[in-house]
């Protein structure tokens, strides 16, 4: 497995190119780009700081949430059905390189 | 940042605060020189997992880093690992390592955490009793829970239970041994207690309430935990979990103003010009309760780290986040929104049959925390219910079907709040 490369859009409109390594999380990637998310929990699905938006189709391909998620993200800023997720519950795939990721908006 | 400096930024310790504060500098925009001081060898790390996944069965020793290895040095961040810091002369303003070299200082930073409180009693010092702080103890425990092992654990908080349930899950024989009446009794109450207690007891966990632990006994080796009522429970292994010292020594022997903690203000700062600290070494007094306290939690290293670098780079600073915590126990979480007091009133939300449900704890009718078991339905409401300080029906609270942000009511009143707290206090 090699490294993707995601274009993130942050809460300015601004876009950075963030290198995704295997192993990790995607929030991971992007604590690890200083991008402003705060991870508070370490990616336990315990906070909603890490809320992003992605593309509707990537989402429904990622499968279900999970219920922690689920209850956490109903609540959340700027909540989208279709295309919310917390970064921390999506795992590295190859097939997700390029991928446009959106910081949601901070609570 | 007006003022030009060649001197580092020195923070004292690579834990959660430590490291939220050195990027916090970077990226609100310190360009000048970051020191980042660490006792240990090794990658800053993340502690939750120590107690959970650390301690799985077969899940290995890696465990999961606070950033990448690559993240300080590609900003210019400079490691000082296994080396503590003997001594801060403020008048210097420089800190003198082990070894003797000195390290001036632009603005220091007290992120030293807390160390595991030793067992008082004899035989505390035997091999094979074990306490829970840093990547090594964890490896520790985790080699210690070999299927069959009699593991003792003394203390039935977060560290205490969680090591119980790993230990079980692992086939050890697990006996707690709890000095109050139910587990956990410092942050929660009677029914998340019970709850608990039955599902670690569904597991085989042994709990043993009244449990006063008077001597440890054994050849070199730890073999048996004595308790004040002649009691003897078999042991390969102790894991003591009976709470936690903050490391202040440092900051008090250089004159900073310490009582159970590094005593700061709202911004970090220390009585010490220059001086800050942050995590779990440091008390200071609550924003929304108006009590004296320490917080052992990733959020207030977090919250902390923010308020400082906000002081030092002349930022705006972000409003007070209402603490939380969370443990998971079994499989199940309980996570936590503001600070429960004993004598608040307490109701249930839902049945704890279900394995789902919420306390609520209400200070003169205001919403003081929320407890949130095995679902998080309640807590985010409970997070902005909390600073509002708005009275909630009991009546309402009660009735689970009723989200608790509609259960509201009366008029905002901080400062009824507040004084009620300092009457508790």
């Amino acid at each position: 497995m090699s490294t993707n490369t995601l274009t993130v859009v942050d809460r300015e409109g601004q876009q950075h190119a963030v290198q995704w390594e295997p192993e990790q999380s995607l929030m991971e990637a992007l604590r690890d780009h200083d991008l402003p998310v705060l991870a508070s929990c370490g990616g336990t699905a315990s906070c909603a700081t890490c809320h992003v938006f992605l593309d509707g189709d990537i989402v429904t391909s990622l499968g279900e949430r999970n219920e922690d998620e689920a209850e956490l993200l109903v609540d959340a800023e700027g909540f989208r059905e279709d295309c919310s997720r917390l970064s921390c519950q999506v795992a590295f795939e190859d097939r997700l390189d390029g991928m446009t990721v959106t910081l949601a908006p901070e609570e | 940042m007006t003022e030009k400096t060649t001197d580092p930024i020195v923070i004292v310790g690579s834990g959660h605060a430590g490291v939220a504060v050195a990027a916090g500098l970077r990226t609100g925009g310190w360009d000048g020189r970051i020191v980042l001081i660490d006792a240990q060898h090794g990658m800053p790390y993340e502690r939750p997992p120590l107690s959970k996944e650390l301690l799985t069965p077969g899940s290995g020793d890696k465990t999961a880093l606070l950033r990448k290895e690559d993240y300080y040095q590609a900003r210019g961040m400079e490691r000082i690992t296994g080396h503590t810091v003997e001594s801060i002369d403020p008048a210097a303003r420089a800190v003198v390592l082990a070894g003797g070299s000195r390290l001036p200082f632009h603005r220091l930073v007290l992120a030293i955490g807390s160390r595991a409180r030793e067992l008082p009693v004899p035989g505390a010092q035997l091999d094979g009793v074990l306490a829970l702080r840093t990547y090594q103890d964890g490896l520790a425990i985790q080699r210690a829970l070999v299927p069959g092992a009699k593991v003792v654990i003394i203390g039935a908080g977060f560290i205490g239970m969680e090591v119980a349930a790993a230990a079980v899950k692992n086939g050890c024989s697990v006996t707690v041994l709890e000095f109050q009446d139910r587990v956990m009794k410092r942050v929660t109450s009677a029914p998340v207690s019970a709850f608990f207690e039955g599902l670690h007891r569904d597991r085989g966990v042994n709990l043993e309430f009244g449990a006063a632990v008077t001597e440890l006994q054994g050849e070199g080796r730890v073999e048996r935990v004595v308790t004040s009522d002649g009691r003897h429970f078999e042991a390969d292994v102790v894991v003591a979990g009976i709470g936690v010292l903050p490391n202040q020594e440092l900051a008090e022997a250089a004159g900073a103003a310490c009582r159970d903690g590094v005593l700061v203000d709202e911004h970090c700062r220390t009585n010490i010009p220059g001086i800050y600290a942050a995590g779990d070494v440091t008390r200071f007094t609550s924003p929304f309760s108006g009590a004296s306290q320490r917080l052992e939690s990733i959020q207030n290293a977090n919250a902390q780290a923010e308020a400082l670098v906000s002081d030092i780079l002349g930022s705006q600073p972000r409003t007070a986040e209402v603490p939380w915590f969370w443990t998971v126990q079994h499989g199940v979480r309980l996570q936590t929104a503001g600070v429960m007091h004993p004598d608040d009133e307490v109701i249930v939300r839902g049945d704890p049959d279900t394995g789902k449900f919420s306390v609520v704890y209400l200070r003169e009718g205001r919403l003081a925390a929320v407890d949130t078991v095995g679902g998080l339905a309640d807590f985010r409401p409970a997070k902005k219910l909390i600073p509002a300080g708005r009275l909630l029906d009991p009546a309402l609270v009660a009735d689970p079907a009723v989200k608790l942000e509609d259960t509201a009511t009366g008029e905002h009143s901080r400062s009824d709040a507040r004084q009620t707290a300092a009457a508790l206090a």
